[in-house]
């Protein structure tokens, strides 16, 4: 879900800039304020490139197949590191696959970053829930919400957009079922994106629990 | 797979664009795309398209580069332009069953697309005349956070690396009948959860050596470190480029500003 260039009006490209900037200092700060271990740079990065490379794999739901955008799976397992993470990815993405754009990378980003960093505290939230549910329990259900958060808000920023830009000789009835025909389309990929996170991390939990921490 | 087919983006030459020293150049071509972004006109067009051919001649970059680039516009920017003329609009130019097609519909799939091609082909200028670490430098000199920078550019690094693994990976997966021989949908996700798991395991560890080779080259002690391109590029402030393109980007601006009341 990238928006590419010329697509968007500049101020809207601008704003997109000014708002990814506010949240990298705020993401930064976090960072340095909670993380400060250089070791989790190297970390951060190389799961990044994990990420970027594993966001082409496609998932068979027969008949058809889908791609994965695994920003939730980011905000659970890089917290705060998930935003620079997901500004680099999209940076990267744009120079080499041609996907997104200069332009848009603002605006990409927050579209991007902004679920995951939430999906990321939504993750973290499992373990004020540890007396009430089993660790597993909690693993199950917050690691599917953070999946599912990660592509539905996603989707939600990037619907909002595609009707604040859209040109206003559209015809709004075709306006108002096209967007939901694309709303509708999207709910199984939020379930979907959910379950494959949740699954995703019992793997990690039974190989590599830190991971998780 | 693409990440790989396109990792050559830089393509060293002798033109005045790739003499251009480095940080003008960034903050020049991405003040032209905000400029181009800005175009809501479709007779500044032409002008758009002068300036941006003029600019990739300019820069003597081989016209396979953009070609071979341009394919890759995604699937939404195809929908939009292929839509727009028949769903958008009252001046029906031509009709057909419950097909119409629109002027006002076309005339914004135009403007989507030629804006949409200028400044694709901008960025490919900057990227095809500027070595990446070239990029990173200007862009820390500018005031871009170390850990960012530092972030990018091992993300850059090892991108290419875990791609390879990723690759291997999947011809295993492959060779051990995925893909082949008839599966439940739930143990085809089963085996894909465990590669994306193992990628992700794989990529930890490595960083794990990683920071320990950092570490014993001094990371983390002292000043940070340059960044050494292999294709220094020339550190020339052209002022002709700078000045011309700066006056591009107005001009565009400044001809939006007098269309706009029409």
């Amino acid at each position: 879900m990238h928006i590419p260039d010329g697509i968007l009006p500049a101020p809207v490209c601008a704003a997109g800039y000014a708002i990814a900037g506010g949240v990298t200092w705020a993401a930064l700060r976090q960072i340095n304020r909670t993380a400060a271990s250089p070791a989790e740079v190297p970390k951060a990065a190389l799961l990044a490139a994990a990420f970027f490379v594993g966001s082409s794999l496609s998932l068979p739901i027969p008949p058809v197949s889908v791609h994965l955008m695994l920003t939730g799976l980011l905000g659970a397992l890089l917290n705060w590191y998930a935003w620079p993470a997901i500004l680099i990815g999209l940076l990267l993405q744009a120079i080499l696959l041609g996907h997104g754009g200069l332009t848009t990378l603002g605006v990409n980003a927050v579209m991007a970053g902004v679920p995951a960093l939430l999906a990321g505290q939504l993750f973290r939230l499992r373990h004020r829930l540890a007396k009430a549910l089993s660790p597993r329990a909690a693993l199950g259900i917050f690691s599917f919400l953070a999946g599912a958060l990660g592509v539905g808000l996603t989707a939600l920023i990037f619907f909002g957009l595609v009707v604040f830009t859209m040109p206003s000789t559209f015809d709004p009835a075709t306006e108002q079922n096209l967007l939901t025909a694309f709303m509708v389309a999207h709910i199984p990929l939020v379930f979907l994106e959910g379950l494959f996170t949740a699954l995703l991390c019992f793997f990690l939990l039974r190989v590599k629990p830190d991971l998780l921490k | 797979m693409a990440v790989g087919v396109h990792a050559d983006i830089f393509i060293p030459g002798q033109s005045a664009i790739h003499r251009w020293a480095t940080r003008p150049k960034l903050l020049s071509l991405l003040a032209l795309m905000f400029a181009i972004a800005m175009v809501r006109h479709l007779v500044l067009l032409p002008w758009v398209f002068a300036v941006v051919i003029g600019l990739y001649l300019w820069s003597q970059l081989p016209l396979t580069y953009l070609l071979r680039r341009l394919p890759y516009p995604g699937m939404f920017i195809v929908a939009m332009v292929g839509l727009l003329p028949w769903l958008s609009g009252e001046t029906v130019l031509w009709e057909w069953s419950f097909l119409a097609l629109r002027l006002e519909g076309l005339q914004t799939a135009a403007l989507i697309a030629g804006r949409f091609l200028a400044i694709l082909t901008t960025g490919f200028v900057l990227l095809g005349t500027t070595p990446f670490l070239s990029l990173l430098e200007a862009m820390r000199s500018l005031g871009l956070p170390p850990l960012l920078t530092d972030m990018t550019l091992l993300t850059y690094r090892y991108l290419f690396d875990i791609a390879n693994q990723f690759v291997t990976m999947r011809q295993a997966m492959r060779l051990r009948g995925y893909g082949h021989v008839r599966q439940t949908v739930s143990r085809q996700w089963g085996w894909l959860v465990a590669l994306l798991g193992s990628l992700l395991l794989r990529s930890y560890e490595q960083s794990q050596r990683v920071y320990q080779a950092m570490r014993l080259r001094g990371y983390g002690h002292g000043t940070p470190p340059r960044y050494l391109s292999s294709h220094p590029s020339g550190r020339m402030t052209l002022a002709l480029p700078t000045g011309l393109i700066w006056l591009a980007a107005i001009s565009f601006v400044v001809g939006e500003f007098f269309l706009s009341p029409l």
